[in-house]
């Protein structure tokens, strides 16, 4: 997208330059300044779309991670619930909610928050499981209680592996939101799959590279958010 | 099977309890002998009890079982009055200390935030907590600018030192340590158990520790548990009695061959039978000395001042005068101290090449002679006696 935008700057003399988009060149800079106002609405959705199915999806996984945590033999169902929902193709799995859920944002979502159910579970087991068993036997030794040595110790030694597991969620919903747009789910999916523009090279580009966009944002945020959170692990021996 | 003295050395401990199993059988699900069977066993307030055996012979259980980080199957465990299982679990722990091998400090916490564990638990203020903080990083003796760092970033000793503290932040009467120094390097071992022993001449906590190292236990153990697998005690006694008086093959070849000389660690120059020296003042006639020569147990005479502190051997050459001159042939080196330990004097000995040693008291007066001869002879001598005392003293099982 950047070279895009030095592209626009060198041909911003000739911004509707009617050629390039009769050619229908790889990128028409000026069109793509002309009508970037008609992205803003479906970026916005876009991030609604990301926002909630993550969110939810993260709310779900962590009530299962918790509940698998303390009931072990639980663990391994969930893995297997939230493993099948995942391997559901994405296209298929937005049609066979419509004749439920009907069309709309609430189908869409729907279907997304269920594809993140499994990265986030898994990420979260997995940063539980890693705690050193000393660190827990000396927690309990000590008189912490299980609740507190969840939310004081093993959550927060977690925490890395939840906010990778976040990451690739994140970062995967924001891509797979684009097919939100055949339920009616609106997103960046409007600008690419509507009728008319699937061929339109200039369009598909200028969404592809928002939701690129996008997903590097919610990716340096969750980075940055780590890094405050965990102190500890930048902290160097000395 | 041990005696149950409550030694009067608890008496001075700052609210320490003693702990008493009672009949304590631990059987696991799926294991045909237990891992602890009908245990019963005293720890007086304020003493250092190491149960100690090999892997798997239920040490590391029936501590456990003190703070319930395992449960008991029968019989009870009594801190003080109290059974340990009056209270919920973790209220009993946080009023006992709990150290591991590998310390299990929070890696996200830091070293002071780690020590406060215990007293945030309990809801202590923050200036309490702060001022207690401040308290143990100065008696474990680390630099409490080390307060504010994470886990990670001090050695292993350190760490090991920061997992003490934390132990004792609460002040807790009784403390659990397994296997505590197990995971550092001998050099920093022996510096670790020493600055901890210093720490609880302070402190006098009833103190549970397990190990698998004798040595370890000779040197930590007011009393020694000697355990069997099946989690039986073999053996409950003093360090100098096990070594002294195993209580059977099992102790015996667990204690080793050399105990005897383990023994010796454990003894002050005082505890043995010194040879009287034949003294010599200066100015004395040589007539005199010689006189005393023929009856003295060393063949030497030692020159003396007139405080009775030791000067030198004389020589044959110094005798051939007619009275004792004021400068001896040789040097009385090395001088030994009655509170020696006796280990280090044999090395004395045994360094200097030399065969007799002057032992002087603290006011550096002579209070005897010690030799290497003195010392086997010792050392030989405990097998006679071990006999007598296995007989006499073996548990009944």
């Amino acid at each position: 997208m950047t070279s895009g935008i030095a592209l626009a700057q060198v041909v911003l003399h000739n911004r509707s330059n009617p050629d390039c988009i009769q050619r229908n060149d790889i990128f028409c800079p000026g069109w793509a300044i002309d009508n970037i106002d008609r992205y803003v609405d479906p970026t916005v959705q876009h991030v609604v779309l990301v926002l909630a199915s993550v969110g939810i999806g993260f709310a779900i996984a962590f009530t299962l991670a918790l509940l698998a945590h303390r009931y072990r033999p639980l663990s391994t169902p969930f893995l297997a619930a939230t493993g099948v929902l995942y391997t559901i193709p994405s296209i298929a799995f937005f049609f066979l909610l419509l004749p439920i859920t009907g069309r709309g944002r609430t189908t869409a979502i729907i279907a997304l928050t269920a594809f993140t159910l499994q990265i986030i579970y898994r990420n979260i087991m997995t940063g539980l499981n890693n705690v050193p068993p000393d660190i827990r036997d000396a927690g309990s030794g000590m008189g912490l209680t299980q609740r507190q040595l969840l939310w004081r110790v093993e959550l927060p030694l977690a925490l890395p592996e939840i906010i990778a597991g976040l990451r690739v969620a994140t970062v995967s919903t924001v891509a797979i939101a684009t097919l939100a747009v055949f339920v009616n789910g609106g997103g960046l999916g409007t600008e690419i799959y509507t009728a008319g523009r699937l061929t339109f090279k200039t369009g598909i580009i200028l969404a592809g590279g928002l939701a690129i966009a996008m997903a590097l944002v919610f990716d340096f945020a969750l980075v940055t958010f780590q890094r405050y959170a965990t102190p500890w692990q930048r902290a160097v021996p000395t | 099977m041990p005696e149950g003295n409550s030694s009067a050395r608890g008496s001075g401990s700052g609210g320490a309890l003693s702990v008493r199993y009672e009949h304590v059988t631990k059987r696991y699900p799926g294991s045909d002998s237990p891992a602890v069977e009908d245990l019963t066993l005293e720890i007086p307030a304020g003493d250092i009890c190491v149960l100690v055996g090999p892997s798997g012979c239920g040490k590391t259980t029936a501590m456990r079982m003190a703070n319930r980080m395992v449960e008991m199957d029968s019989g009870d465990i009594l801190l003080g009055e109290e059974s340990v299982r009056a209270r919920p679990p973790a209220r009993l722990r946080r009023e006992m200390g709990y150290v591991i091998q590998q310390v299990g400090l929070f890696p996200h916490r830091t070293i002071a935030q780690n020590i406060a564990t215990v007293p945030i638990l309990l809801g202590w203020d923050r200036n309490r907590i702060d001022a207690r903080v401040r308290e143990l990083l100065e008696l474990i003796r680390l630099d409490p600018a080390l307060g504010e760092r994470y886990p990670a970033q001090l050695s292993g000793g350190q760490q090991q030192r920061v997992g003490v503290a934390r132990a004792l932040a609460a002040d807790p009467p009784v403390m659990l340590m397994d296997e505590p120094f197990g995971a550092i390097d001998p050099i920093n071992r022996e510096r670790l158990q020493n600055e901890f022993l210093r720490l609880q001449a302070e402190i006098r906590k009833t103190i549970l520790f397990v190990t698998h190292d004798i040595d370890e236990a000779i040197k930590m153990g007011d009393r020694i548990a000697v355990m069997r697998v099946g989690g039986r005690v073999e053996q409950y006694a003093s360090p100098a009695e096990l070594l002294m008086a195993p209580a059977d093959e099992f102790v015996e070849d667990f204690v080793g061959a050399d105990r005897a000389l383990k023994r010796l660690a454990l003894m002050r120059v005082r505890d043995i039978d010194l040879w009287e020296a034949p003294l010599a003042y200066v100015g004395q006639p040589t007539a005199e000395v010689r006189a005393k020569l023929d009856s003295a147990e060393v063949p030497y005479p030692l020159l003396v001042d007139d405080q009775r502190r030791p000067l030198g051997w004389l020589s044959e050459r110094d005798l051939a005068a007619d009275i004792v001159p004021d400068r001896p042939d040789s040097a009385p080196d090395p001088i030994l101290e009655v509170d020696d330990v006796m280990r280090d004097a044999l090395a004395n000995l045994l360094q200097t090449e030399t065969q007799y040693a002057p032992v002087v008291d603290a006011g550096r007066h002579i209070a005897g002679v010690l030799s290497v001869e003195i010392i086997s002879e010792f050392l030989t001598s405990p097998e006679a006696k071990t006999d007598e005392h296995s007989a006499t003293e073996r548990p009944h099982d």
